[in-house]
């Protein structure tokens, strides 16, 4: 075509997301249609968003595309038509093809000009379009006996094998939540089309800027309400004054609700997060021979972007944790009368200012013993130690570094990255996380996420004079010490608190090097956790709390070791907001000298 | 009856394909084009504002192509508007169904813009050579 090209260039990125979400959308819609294989609307939509990309795609020159997409829609063709069946064997196949529309999707979004070998999934496709040479698979779907891989399958499609996968698994689950939730999805995506019309794209720095102004507004109001008092208090009387702050009182409402409504703007439903699990959990479950349904509630909750960017990893964690490891093979759970299919359950919704988000299933549970024993064998405690905990306090060891009780290292979890790694992310946010687990009866983990990082409870503190704000997510506890409090071991300054032992910052000594204390002074020790870690963080008096909007340090000053950010408190002051995380590691530097 | 100026209604679901086909027909000369994203949308439309010639696509939610072609030709006022349709393949069942429901003619995916030019020409001088 001969398109500008720029104008070439915007269309192509148009491409790329709109294909990009009828893919994404796609996979719910396979998981759909496991469940119910002849549901021919489904299969209609299916065929439709893939035929639609192939279209697109041949206008666009994008020829790999073409050819993968157009084999995929003749094998969508045949099953809409009734001509074939689904099942697993075709199901895998058009998932495998999916992900390469996918590959070559990113592909055509890097501009890397990278070529795929697309032959082998287009033979699979062509292989199954001749009805012939269904390829050797394992089949736990199979039906009576899940233990025994089936040998090769034979070339006739298996209505028979498919429609017991459905019973199986709608056996252990309640087969009457999976209608009235179809029939909810389908109306959630008729609303869905129509809302279409109704929005436009906006790139996320206009977004941006229109927060940061109305965090001036706040700043401002702040300031206008503070000499609003000071005026009334000067001047009791005055008709001028009481009228400011009539005026002032009706600012404050508007900013507020300008505030809210800017966030609510940056706020995505964590579905766009959510959507991606029911076919990693199939897939999972097929890989570790397991039948495992994954029930979702509670999608249409808002996050803002961040935050739902940042909580994706953490939970392909947890649910491929839960798969691998939490939940019992099919002959387990049998042999302890259990249902044979297993449940995942993830959820989210709001509770005050948090977003609750949780992981369960219903497996084996974690059992405090093997934690206990695997810790003082790691050495991570001694057996005084581990013995003197509480039940909760063992489930947390979890979370330690280095800690992992899985006994084989499978493909799926259990390659390094551990649970210490998903409460670093999720402390990031300023969220907090916790674990719930009865053995036998399964595990259950709950992260609580704020709604938005734009505004953050600050703890403000002083030091050398200088007013600093900590995140209020990571303060443990504050504890006022005298100067003898503090002991030096081996070089370096400790506090004993209710006999556990913390290193201890001088915050005045970090920021400008000097921080003498009387011996009589009274100071105070903030104690901060960040993941694991935790220290006392020594200042000279607390402030406050304050509900504070952060702003960057700028170019010049950014990437200031330990400090985040800087703020206007409501007194009009500007202070700095200190990054735990950094003083963390400026300290350990401080300490090597 | 050749006229840069004619109204033309652009209908697919895909905002890329109706993106792409805008320009191809900014690029044979038609600027006067509006769009819709499913047929009952642009039945609305149709009916509403003074379209000269429709080019949609077959396969979309809500309503189909061939429904709106069969809407159009049961609606007295929009029967006589000429319209293109677009298909991914010539299948020939899709074919005769089209040409029953009166489509004027039909352009297969991909196409180039001397193709589409051709097609709406034709159309276009039937009509002419009819009336």
């Amino acid at each position: 075509m001969s398109f500008p090209t720029d104008e070439m260039d915007d269309i192509i990125n148009d491409f790329i997301a709109e294909s990009t979400e009828a893919l994404d959308s796609l996979d719910q819609k396979f998981i759909e249609l496991e469940k119910r294989p002849d549901d021919t609307t489904l299969l209609n939509d299916i065929f439709r968003s893939v035929h639609t990309v192939k279209g697109a795609a041949g206008f666009l020159g994008f020829q790999q595309m073409v050819e993968v997409t157009h084999v995929t829609e003749d094998v969508l063709n045949k099953l809409r038509k009734g001509e074939m069946k689904v099942n697993p064997v075709i199901m895998d196949a058009i998932l495998q093809s999916i992900d390469l529309i996918k590959v070559l999707l990113r592909n055509i979004k890097d501009k890397s000009g990278k070529q795929e070998d697309i032959e082998p999934t287009k033979n699979l496709l062509k292989s199954i379009l001749d009805g012939h040479a269904v390829p050797e698979t394992k089949t736990i779907l199979s039906g009576e006996q899940p233990s025994k891989k089936a040998p090769s399958r034979s070339a006739e499609i298996l209505p028979a094998a498919s429609q017991s996968v459905t019973q199986a698994c709608a056996a252990g689950a309640k087969p009457s939540t999976a209608e009235p939730e179809a029939a909810k999805t389908q109306t959630k995506t008729d609303e869905a089309a129509h809302a279409k019309d109704q929005s436009i794209r906006v790139d996320i720095e206009r977004l941006d800027s229109v927060m940061n102004l109305a965090g001036e507004l706040v700043l401002s109001r702040n300031r206008l309400m503070r000499l609003g008092s000071r005026l009334s208090e000067s001047d009791s009387n005055s008709e001028l004054a009481s009228q400011m702050n009539e005026a002032i009182a009706q600012l404050d409402l508007v900013t507020t609700d300008v505030q809210l409504a800017v966030m609510k703007m940056r706020m995505q439903p964590i579905a766009k997060v959510f959507n991606k699990f029911p076919r990693m959990v199939r897939d999972l479950a097929r890989q570790n021979d397991k039948e495992i349904e994954l029930k979702i509630s509670g999608e249409e909750t808002e996050l803002d972007k961040t935050v739902i960017e940042e909580i994706g990893d953490p939970l392909v964690h947890l649910i491929r944790n839960a798969v691998d490891h939490g939940m019992e093979t099919t002959e387990e759970r049998v042999a302890t009368g259990k249902p044979k299919c297993g449940t995942v359950s993830l959820s989210a919704y709001q509770e005050g200012r948090n977003i609750i988000v949780s992981v369960t299933d219903d497996g084996k549970g974690i059992d405090p013993v093997v934690i206990k024993r695997s810790a003082v064998e790691k050495g991570l405690l001694s057996q005084d130690e581990a013995d003197r905990l509480s039940k909760k306090d063992v489930l947390a060891l979890i979370f330690i570094p280095g800690f992992s009780t899985a006994k084989v290292v499978s493909n799926i979890s259990g390659r390094g990255v551990g649970m210490d790694v998903v409460k670093t992310n999720i402390s990031k946010i300023n969220g907090a996380i916790s674990i719930e687990s009865e053995v036998g009866k399964g595990t259950s983990i709950i992260f609580r996420l704020p709604l938005t990082l734009a505004i953050i409870q600050a703890l403000t503190v002083e030091a050398n004079g200088e007013v600093y704000g900590i995140p209020l997510s990571t303060v443990i506890e504050n504890i006022r010490v005298m100067a003898e409090d503090i002991k030096t071991v081996e070089g370096r300054e400790v506090i004993h608190i209710r006999d556990r032992v913390f290193p201890v910052v001088r915050l005045g000594s970090l920021v400008s090097g000097d921080f003498s204390m009387r011996a009589s002074d009274w100071k105070y020790i903030v104690i901060i956790g960040i993941g694991d870690r935790k220290f006392g963080l020594l200042v000279d008096r607390l402030h406050g709390q304050e509900e504070i909007v952060m702003k960057s340090m700028g170019e010049y000053l950014k990437g200031t070791e330990g400090i985040a950010g800087a703020c206007i408190t409501g007194d009009g002051n500007v202070i700095l907001i200190l990054d735990v995380a950094g003083l963390i590691e400026t300290s350990k530097k401080l300490y090597a000298h | 009856m050749l006229d840069q100026n004619m109204k033309i209604l652009v209908v697919d679901d895909f905002s890329t394909m109706r993106r792409i086909i805008k320009n191809i027909l900014r690029e044979i000369g038609y600027n006067n084009v509006d769009e819709a994203d499913d047929g009952s949308t642009a039945l609305e439309k149709l009916r509403g504002g003074n379209f000269d010639f429709v080019v949609t696509d077959w396969n979309m939610p809500n309503m189909p192509g061939i429904d709106l072609l069969k809407a159009i030709r049961h609606d007295d006022k929009l029967k006589h508007t000429p319209v293109l349709m677009v298909t991914a393949e010539a299948a020939k069942e899709n074919v005769v169904t089209a040409v029953q429901a009166g489509v004027n003619n039909y352009i297969v995916k991909p196409f180039t813009a001397t193709a589409l030019k051709e097609r709406i020409d034709l159309i276009l001088e039937k009509i002419n050579v009819q009336s």
